[in-house]
């Protein structure tokens, strides 16, 4: 389920937990880990991957349902 | 339950494009400024990832008869029925506030001059400037604090507070913490975004699949209409369109042709990719995609293949400041490459057009009650230019007036803050998801596509109902779900007041569609539906739609 946090590369800045537009991650304390307590509640927005200061600490995990539906062109 | 109590000139409630550019403008006219925002404003609401396209009228660019331009506008099937007034306000100030945007570092000409692509039809004068929005909002929440607003995050307003008709002010729980705070305020702005959880996600069973942000739940809205204010067309329906399961708006951006599956391309303008036009089917009919599944005729694509790879990387980097940075990076994980791979595109689910109405300062029908942006169909550029008005002239209203002393809560609002209390200690009963789902299924079956006064009327008995229920029922373990519980209350007002406009307007026109009244009356084309509060109860009026 997204987000997904590498610990051994969160830099627990708790940047990710601050600007979260969903609050995905509610219950996350200072200097910790950041937790993920809802996230069925993950918009897939990225802003959490975006403004994560740590290269590789967090990632989305996009889940089945949204799994886009495409077609291979002929040409 | 902890209280705080915070002071403000002017109460900006929502920090999004809107809220940010009235609370900038307010906080320069010397006024104190405070922002309450549900989320953090560097990343909340519909632009929280970011846009990439600005609708601006600039002289040196499009000449220096702004008219017809207007009547463009007026002519945009997004256009009305706002006022031509309206839409020469926008136009005549939007290239100021393009301009105050660069001088912030949001990147206006990322590519060393204004460019109009996309969002055009071919041989029509484009206003859509290309621009580089990915951190909007982390900048112009700067430019907030360089100027003194105090911003107030993870706060969800929900009630305005009242006093004889005038506005004193909101009250908000803490999403975090055990907390009712207090705004006093001598003006309040409103830009709380749309209302995205009234229907259900495309995909079942999974309530955050949305083209837009989630946490929008017409909080705006709801809480004006409570205290007085009118809101106008919410009977009017409006869906977006954009990839099939990874809902995100964002269509405007990608560079391709709407295709039948046999390749055909299905709208009137475009044959080959073009960045300069895009292909605008997909933005004046997000409905087609639904109705050609509907007739067997689907799935329908965006058709990229045949651009240049320079169009395919600007298309991309377009894309990612649009917020679909998500999005591109898993189309990159899945190895879909848009040269190659035609993905489908769909309709997505139902919300109101409608909203609270303002005019072109910004003012609602209440005194000292501003609101803009998404708080009526809008978008970034309308936002951003009417946020800054309003916020100019509330923070004019607020210099004549006196400040309350204290909040007097409303009885509505007291028995809203009962529920909370009692929706926290119970431990049998409802969560805020049983409710919103419940509230969906009613809005997909009685207020969907077609209407008629007896599923209208049903659907309303239901709703009303529901609402009772989930009043006595409601659970929450803590203060994120209670935020919940606040939200699905809201999202129930907008329910109703839709039901109660919809059975009101007895005829079809555009999208709206009555199977009992299949006509347009001529007799209603200049009037519009007013929804507000009288006697406790949601009520829908005609009013003459002024020029």
């Amino acid at each position: 389920m997204p987000p997904v946090i590498n610990e051994e590369k969160c830099i627990v800045c708790g940047k990710c937990a601050e600007i979260c537009p969903q609050d995905v991650f509610f219950g996350s304390e200072n200097n910790q880990v950041p937790v993920i307590s809802y996230p069925e509640e993950c918009w897939h927005c990225g802003a959490c991957t975006l403004d994560c200061p740590a290269e590789g600490a967090i990632r989305l995990r996009i889940p089945l349902p949204l799994m886009l539906s495409y077609k291979a062109l002929p040409h | 339950m902890g209280q705080q109590t915070v002071s403000a000139d002017v109460l900006c409630v929502g920090g999004g494009i809107a809220g940010l550019m009235a609370a900038i403008r307010a906080a320069e006219m010397g006024a104190k400024v405070v922002v309450v925002e549900k989320a953090d404003t560097s990343r909340s609401g519909a632009a929280a990832t970011g846009n990439d396209h600005f609708r601006c009228y600039i002289p040196e660019v499009h000449g220096d008869d702004v008219q017809p331009f207007v009547e463009m506008s007026m002519n945009a099937n997004m256009g009305n029925p706002r006022s031509a007034g309206y839409h020469r306000t926008f136009l005549s100030k939007s290239f100021d506030i393009v301009k105050l945007w660069d001088s912030y570092g949001i990147p206006m000409k990322p590519l060393g001059k204004w460019e109009f692509t996309g969002q055009a039809l071919p041989g029509r004068p484009r206003l859509a400037l290309k621009y580089a929005g990915q951190n909007q909002k982390v900048i112009l929440t700067r430019e907030a604090l360089k100027r003194g607003v105090q911003i107030v995050n993870r706060v969800m307003a929900f009630d305005l507070l009242t006093d004889g008709g005038g506005i004193n002010g909101a009250v908000g729980i803490s999403t975090r913490e055990d907390k009712i705070i207090h705004f006093l305020a001598k003006a309040v702005f409103l830009g709380t975004g749309r209302c995205v959880r009234l229907y259900p996600s495309p995909t079942p069973g999974w309530m955050f699949n949305r083209a837009e942000c989630p946490a929008n739940t017409g909080d705006g809205r709801a809480m004006a209409c409570r205290a007085g204010a009118e809101l106008t067309n919410m009977e009017m329906p409006q869906s977006w369109a954009g990839p099939r399961n990874f809902s995100r708006n964002g269509k405007g951006t990608w560079i391709g042709v709407v295709r039948n599956p046999e390749g055909k391309p299905v709208g009137p303008f475009v044959s080959q990719p073009d960045r300069l036009h895009g292909d605008m089917a997909a933005n004046l009919f997000p409905t087609l995609f639904g109705e050609f599944e509907r007739n067997n005729q689907g799935p329908l694509y965006m058709d990229c293949h045949g651009m240049s790879k320079e169009d395919y990387d600007y298309m991309l980097w377009g894309l990612r400041n649009e917020g679909n940075t998500a999005l591109i990076n898993h189309l990159q994980e899945e190895g879909i490459d848009l040269q190659r791979d035609a993905v489908e595109f769909m309709t997505y689910e139902l919300t109101t057009r409608g909203g609270i109405k303002y005019g072109e300062g910004g003012e609602t029908s209440l005194p000292g009650l501003y609101a803009a942006g998404d708080e009526y169909f809008a978008g970034i550029a309308t936002a951003a230019t009417f946020g800054y008005i309003a916020g100019e002239n509330a923070a004019r209203f607020a210099k004549e007036r006196e400040a309350a002393e204290q909040a007097n809560l409303r009885a509505d609002t007291e028995k809203r803050i009962e529920l909370l209390k009692a929706a926290a200690s119970r431990k049998i009963g409802a969560n805020w998801q049983e409710a919103n789902i419940a509230l969906n299924q009613i809005m997909q079956h009685y207020i969907g596509a077609t209407l008629a006064q007896p599923m209208l009327e049903a659907g309303l008995t239901n709703l009303r109902r529901l609402r009772q229920k989930a009043a006595a029922s409601l659970i929450s373990r803590n203060q994120h779900e209670l935020t919940h519980c606040l939200e699905v209350l809201n999202l129930m007002d907008i329910g109703e007041i839709m039901f109660t406009a919809a059975l009101a307007r007895q005829e079809s026109r555009g999208e709206f569609r009555r199977s009992d009244y299949p006509f347009t009356n001529p007799l209603l084309n200049n009037k519009e539906l007013a929804c507000k509060m009288v006697e406790n109860r949601f009520v829908a009026e005609w009013k003459e739609i002024k020029k």
